[in-house]
């Protein structure tokens, strides 16, 4: 059965700990082609969209949710918010929590609106997201 | 008007500019720093099956390589507190060695306090592939 709009309101369980190391918000910030120090070293923090490791892990448990029926190969993303609360920095043990806010279906097609908090196993609270996803039910001819 | 203590921002105020080259070579590497594995970010055909032209760029890719404009400036990235992007037209990414360049520009449209927000434009081949983008920094100190 696919989506509906009465899968708003629909939460997953934390992603599994996510320890982070410097060797991860390098290889981050290398592929961003950044070179601020802040990146750099044992004491450095994380670019700010980093959290997207963590929650593209979060996105995955939606996507992958078979009550869903939802493809990933058929999502375009709509667009992205942040709100940080404090950088993620190397050593932290981060998870990250989605709840569906939003369904609204169309002919062929459904938009997705869902929020991810990402907190460390010790509660504190780091960035809250908000993404809308385009899901395209029918394969283009 | 000014920040308190910044006399140099103040609204108006053009951030210096941006640019950057897209490669297929970026979007592997992106795929793997950040997990996401969608196939439209490397695979023409999974591309086309959904109605693209091409592979695009990870939204997500854009939105963190335009933030460069702000970090790059402001230099503590953990002064921004805000950002928010709507991806309105796709980066595509032609499987050449020249990929494709996409040009970043913001300007201060506020300040409150000691927060700055910063709308942030780019432009791929003239085309703005990114709307309503805005961060928001602190300018008063570190957290």
């Amino acid at each position: 059965m696919p989506i509906t709009e009465a899968h708003a309101g629909r939460h997953y369980p934390p992603t599994a700990p996510y320890p982070v190391s410097a060797t991860k918000i390098a290889e981050f910030a290398a592929a961003l082609g950044d070179d601020n120090p802040a990146y750099q070293g044992p004491d450095a923090i994380a670019p700010p969209t980093f959290t997207a490791v963590v929650s593209a892990a979060a996105w995955e448990s939606m996507f992958a949710d078979a009550e869903l029926d939802l493809a990933l190969r058929r999502i375009v993303h709509g667009d992205q918010r942040f709100r940080y609360v404090r950088p993620v920095r190397v050593g932290d043990l981060i998870t990250a929590t989605l709840t569906i806010d939003k369904v609204r279906v169309r002919a062929g097609s459904e938009i997705l609106t869902c929020s991810v908090r990402v907190q460390t196993t010790a509660d504190e609270e780091i960035c809250t997201t908000s993404s809308t996803f385009f899901h395209s039910r029918e394969v283009a001819a | 008007m000014t920040a308190p203590g910044l006399p140099e921002v103040e609204v108006g105020t053009v951030l210096p500019p941006l640019a950057v080259t897209f490669t297929r070579e970026r979007l592997v590497r992106y795929a793997g720093a950040s997990t996401d594995f969608n196939p439209i970010h490397y695979s023409d055909h999974y591309a086309a099956q959904v109605g693209l032209p091409g592979v695009i760029a990870h939204g997500l890719l854009t939105m963190g390589v335009a933030l460069r404009v702000v970090t790059d400036w402001v230099g503590d990235p953990a002064a921004v507190t805000t950002y928010f992007v709507r991806f309105t037209k796709p980066v595509v990414v032609p499987d050449t060695s020249d990929g494709v360049e996409v040009v970043f520009t913001a300007t201060v449209v506020g300040i409150e306090g000691t927060v700055a927000t910063v709308a942030i434009e780019a432009s791929c081949a003239e085309v703005k592939v990114l709307g309503a983008a805005r961060a928001e920094v602190e300018l008063g100190g570190v957290r």
